[in-house]
């Protein structure tokens, strides 16, 4: 046991090597424009959206599952949200809506992520239908919803108070959505490390048959993962509410596959059972430093989507090369 | 046997699906059964049936792919603008040399997810990332009109064409004649060849397959080499139908054709599939689409409904193995048990 601490330890503080060494790269390359109060600002506002549905989608890798339908799910969230406040302030008078208002509207959106979660959970855990499959469902459900209710318009004009989430400045100067999310990953932190269910989850991952025979009940904690998976839709769509002053069925559908990779990239194995929220908090960081950098060096929005490609690959390589290097070490036959 | 038996049911479900849906849509609009309707609509559903025989192959070897729709947008832009450069050419050529191009594609995912023992979803969505963003920005996302023209005679030529009395060409397209017999092919290879058992057989049993001597490098490479070698196809027939290279028009399908192969019965964790079951989920999905549209409901609710047959399918079939998988432990372990429960 102590030894696989030590090697996820080993694997994390190679991510967090790799994160001083992508900051100090782009503060080379970039000069002092890295350091400035705008794009300090403009990074502390773009990570959160990523980061918030990767640690969303970290919690179904866990078990070796995943989440397709987190961004749909973002998106019910915020159509709900508005739905609840067009029905008791009418499309005009919507900016002036007050706080028990926004409130049940928020509560509305976040009890539909829960029904998505709950029915994710269900199938995959009473039925024993593999989660790309039924996630893969609820997603193309869930999407078609959204259209339907918003017939495919952007929906814009949500109160202000409302928008703070997303856009607010805490003291004038830092943006209240990476407070949210920092506490968010906190929180994520003290559920997954030190709890009865967190453990349940590793446990699943690692072994699912040992953790039934262990009296793990799976199909509770199958369900409140995946309500907790929908739980991080909830915020991001918050998130993006505030930050798009705006719903649509379609926003954020091509983060998808981005937050998969940030899991990964962050030491999360796909088949679960391993992976730690430092990890993918460094992992989001990490891509953040290097699309904001690349940016800078007016670099194209595709060539970074490329690049994020690549470094999986290259993680890839460096991984095999690691494990033979480390089986060279340790004098084991290969 | 048994097993034989779900997947006859299986197809047996879709049949009844779709023979209802027929009804139903040409009771109420009988346009839906005209040959000019239904050649139309199997023309436009060719390019993801296309794709699902390529998907089918990768899932019942238990693989995952996402990347094919990357895979063809990289192929289709490549092909056409070096056509267009080169001038000239013809239509073998540029097929051709897609399926090629698509082939070696294919090829370096088959490669890290075997040599590197890396799930396939990982590997394949950060390939989609990188051809994807490699062609945009190589091409800076310019799109591509004035395409050869026989691009345009390979989507217009027809197989068994007839005239009607006004003077109106019918018949079926070629390229949808290409993707059934593509699919006749692949039928055939998947059940008499080796390579083609040995796809079931990895899927089925991986340790198994390879203790009784299949060759997994071969077959990993060779069932992801062939995705992209079919994507490369799918792309140019593609360019053909829309008739310009549009670079975000493929990227971004992947999971809708992911969803019709599981409709038709294959399962993701592998073993499981067949050619028709695959064929019938594309003409399900056709079918749906053409019935709202022909029905007057709006598009809008396509993916509703969708989303709901692939949750119902996907559960049936659960409920269905899981009483299966129960019946086969009862069995095995306490019969005894079992018959003293009948008395």
């Amino acid at each position: 046991m102590r030894k696989l601490s030590r090697a996820l330890a080993l694997e994390n503080s190679a991510l967090y090597i790799t994160l001083v060494a992508v900051f100090l790269l782009m503060a080379l390359l970039n000069g002092e424009k890295f350091f400035s109060a705008q794009n300090l600002g403009s990074m502390a506002y773009q990570l959160p959206v990523i980061g918030l549905l990767s640690v969303g989608m970290m919690i179904a890798m866990l078990t070796g599952g995943i989440n397709l339908s987190i961004i749909a799910n973002a998106n019910l969230n915020g159509i709900l949200v508005w739905l609840v406040l067009e029905a008791f302030m009418g499309r005009e008078r919507m900016a002036e809506a007050g706080v028990g208002v926004i409130i049940l509207a928020v509560i509305a959106g976040f009890l539909g992520s829960v029904v998505v979660g709950f029915v994710n959970g269900f199938l995959i855990s009473i039925f024993e239908i593999p989660a790309i499959l039924v996630t893969l469902g609820t997603m193309t459900l869930v999407g078609g919803l959204n259209i339907v209710i918003t017939k495919g318009y952007t929906i814009t004009g949500f109160p202000p108070a409302l928008n703070f989430i997303g856009n607010g400045k805490i003291f004038g100067f830092i943006p209240f959505p990476i407070i949210l999310f920092l506490a968010a990953v906190a929180v994520t932190s003290v559920i997954l490390n030190r709890t009865r269910f967190g453990f349940s989850l590793y446990m699943m991952g690692a072994n699912p048959v040992a953790a039934e025979y262990s009296s793990v009940d799976i199909p509770k904690i199958t369900i409140m993962q995946y309500i907790f998976s929908a739980f991080f839709a909830s915020l991001t769509s918050l998130v993006m509410i505030g930050q798009l002053n705006s719903v649509k069925a379609s926003y954020a559908e091509s983060y998808l596959l981005v937050a998969v990779l940030a899991s990964f990239f962050g030491g999360v194995d796909p088949l679960g059972g391993f992976g730690r929220i430092g990890g993918v908090l460094a992992a989001t960081i990490i891509l953040q430093f290097i699309s904001s950098g690349l940016n800078l060096l007016r670099m194209d929005p595709f060539m970074i989507t490329a690049m994020w490609g690549a470094i999986v690959i290259l993680v890839i390589f460096a991984k095999a090369l690691a494990g033979y290097v480390k089986r060279r070490w340790s004098g084991r036959p290969t | 046997m048994t097993v034989e038996n779900l997947l006859k049911r299986r197809e047996l479900i879709l049949a009844v699906l779709i023979v209802l849906l027929c009804i139903g849509t040409t009771y109420i609009n009988p346009n839906f059964l005209s040959l000019e309707n239904i050649t139309d609509l199997l023309k436009a559903f060719t390019v993801l049936g296309i794709f699902s025989l390529g998907v089918l192959m990768v899932i019942v070897s238990g693989g995952f792919d996402v990347s094919f729709t990357a895979v063809a947008q990289v192929t289709q832009y490549g092909i056409v603008a070096l056509m267009i450069h080169m001038g000239g050419g013809n239509i073998y050529l540029a097929i051709g040399g897609a399926v090629l191009f698509g082939l070696v594609l294919g090829l370096v995912n088959g490669a890290i997810i075997h040599f590197f023992r890396m799930p396939a979803i990982i590997v394949t969505i950060a390939t989609q990332s990188l051809f994807y963003g490699i062609m945009y920005v190589v091409t800076e996302g310019r799109l591509i009109y004035d395409i050869p023209g026989y691009f345009w005679e390979f989507a217009d030529a027809r197989v068994g064409e007839i005239t009607s009395a006004e003077g109106f060409g019918y018949g079926f397209s070629l390229v949808t004649v290409l993707w059934v017999v593509l699919g006749v092919l692949l039928y055939l290879f998947l059940a008499y060849t080796k390579l083609g058992r040995s796809v079931y057989a990895i899927g089925g049993n991986r340790i198994s397959a390879e203790r009784i001597g299949f060759n997994l490098c071969r077959t990993t490479l060779f069932v992801y080499g062939a995705m992209g070698a079919i994507a490369g196809f799918a792309g140019m027939v593609h360019v053909a139908i829309v008739q310009s290279v549009i670079p975000n028009s493929i990227v971004g399908t992947e999971m809708q054709v992911i969803a019709a192969v599981v409709l038709g019965g294959a399962s993701v964790t592998g073993g499981k599939g067949t050619v028709l079951g695959t064929f019938m989920g594309v003409l399900l999905f056709a079918i749906l689409s053409n019935s709202l549209t022909l029905l007057k409901i709006s598009s809008y609710y396509y993916n509703v409904f969708t989303g709901l047959i692939i949750l119902v399918s996907i559960t049936a079939n659960a409920i269905q193995s899981q009483r299966q998988k129960r019946r086969r432990v009862r069995v095995q372990i306490e019969p005894v048990l079992a018959e003293e429960r009948h008395s």
